[in-house]
């Protein structure tokens, strides 16, 4: 009975990682109030400095699945998917532009 | 204040609770239940024809989409939010569990031991019909929860932990007590509405108690950056439960005629003024107590 989501059943998805950088800066930006966003670099930790906690996650993964538009399976994600704006857009926002239908 | 002026001031917090403890405790000794005999599952159920969570607690409700949906769908999709509101519960109740079986027996809490072994053995039943219910008709749910360890300090994870538990079922009990007086839902929905309202409404009067007592005794001793950061970790977690109930994967399930991408769906529901109303209700209850013993300072952010 499970049809999760899929970016072909609902249109086209998935800014450029230029524009989802900028997304993702917006984000972290909108969840630090003290945070400036010349200190926000694409390399800035986001865990060790906690401008990136456990309890913003799911929100997090939400706006990826959105942006990609597929499910992004959480059961072995951990720290280190979400070191830095790099990793996140790397780990989660190429793959899955570069995905090619098997032939 | 020494680390042993802490740790007795602790102790006498958490002993001022054992009148709490025993009275919950021969409570739940008494509505001792077997969760494979106390409810008779039907082989199935229709999802297109039942209602199986109050419509008004639907998280489209309210929403112009949901006005244009026919009667057929809105039910497809109550079963749907149904599964999803048992899941929350599963996972919720997954994490309960690790962290009541890790402090069970621990020296500083042993006066609490005694109904601690109830919560996690309560726990482990509601787990039983929620995934009864999701395991014959539909689905668990995944959740896009990832734990992290952040708190290093153990007297701040042990607020954090509890103050985080009476956070989520405060806000499942607000569900569980409308629904189960609901006559408009499957029986099957009732009943588990019903049976977990009711033990929850112990562990909801353990968990104040204890929350108040932990803060009580231990936030003295914590720096205002602490406490800060604690009202901080607590808000936020008002925020991402809230967030868990607006679900695309349920939307692309319940098949909806019409429906834009289900991550657009939940974005818009999640941001209409509706169901930020409901949240604030089905909230007010948990913040306001939260609030009056001082240890949330604002409302959390982006909620209502």
């Amino acid at each position: 009975m499970s049809s999760e989501p899929r970016a072909d059943d609902h249109g086209q998805h998935g800014p450029g990682s230029g524009d989802a950088r900028a997304m993702l800066r917006a984000w972290i930006l909108a969840k630090n109030d003290d945070l400036d966003a010349g200190a926000l670099s694409d390399q800035t930790p986001l865990l060790t400095t906690r401008y990136l906690r456990s309890v913003h996650l799911p929100e997090l993964i939400l706006l990826l699945e959105r942006v990609r538009g597929t499910p992004i399976d959480v059961e072995y994600l951990g720290a280190g998917d979400f070191r830095d704006i790099d990793t996140i857009v790397t780990g989660f926002i190429t793959p899955a532009q570069n995905t090619e239908p098997a032939s | 204040m020494t680390v042993a002026a802490g740790r007795a001031r602790l102790a006498e917090a958490l002993r001022s609770l054992s009148g709490t403890v025993e009275r919950l405790s021969a409570l739940s000794q008494r509505d001792y239940q077997n969760p494979y005999r106390t409810l008779e599952w039907p082989d199935s159920v229709d999802p297109d024809s039942g209602w199986f969570t109050s419509p008004e607690l639907i998280s489209l409700y309210g929403t112009d989409f949901y006005g244009q949906l026919g009667e057929s769908s809105r039910r497809r999709l109550s079963f749907y939010e149904a599964a999803n509101f048992y899941s929350l519960n599963i996972h919720g109740e997954k994490t309960l569990m690790q962290g009541l079986a890790s402090r069970l027996y621990r020296r500083d809490l042993i006066d609490v031991a005694p109904y601690l072994h109830h919560f996690l053995d309560e726990e482990n039943k509601h787990s039983v019909y929620f995934g009864g219910f999701c395991t014959r008709y539909a689905h668990v749910y995944r959740s896009r929860q990832v734990a992290l360890a952040e708190e290093p300090r153990r007297d701040v994870a042990d607020f954090l932990f509890f103050g985080k538990v009476m956070i989520f079922e405060e806000i499942a009990d607000h569900f569980n007590r409308l629904q189960a007086r609901d006559e408009r839902l499957h029986p099957v929905a009732r009943f588990i509405n019903h049976n977990h309202h009711v033990e929850e409404s112990r562990h909801l009067a353990f968990g104040r108690r204890l929350v108040q007592a932990l803060w009580q005794a231990c936030a003295p001793d914590w720096d205002g950056e602490t406490r800060a950061r604690i009202r901080d970790q607590l808000a936020s977690f008002f925020t991402m439960s809230w967030r868990e109930y607006y679900n695309p994967d349920v939307y692309a399930d319940a098949g909806l005629p019409g429906a834009p991408d289900p991550w657009e769906l939940s974005e818009t529901a999640w941001s209409s003024q509706p169901q930020r109303s409901n949240r604030s209700t089905a909230s007010r209850k948990c913040l306001r107590f939260l609030t009056s013993i001082d240890v949330l300072d604002r409302e959390p952010p982006d909620v209502f």
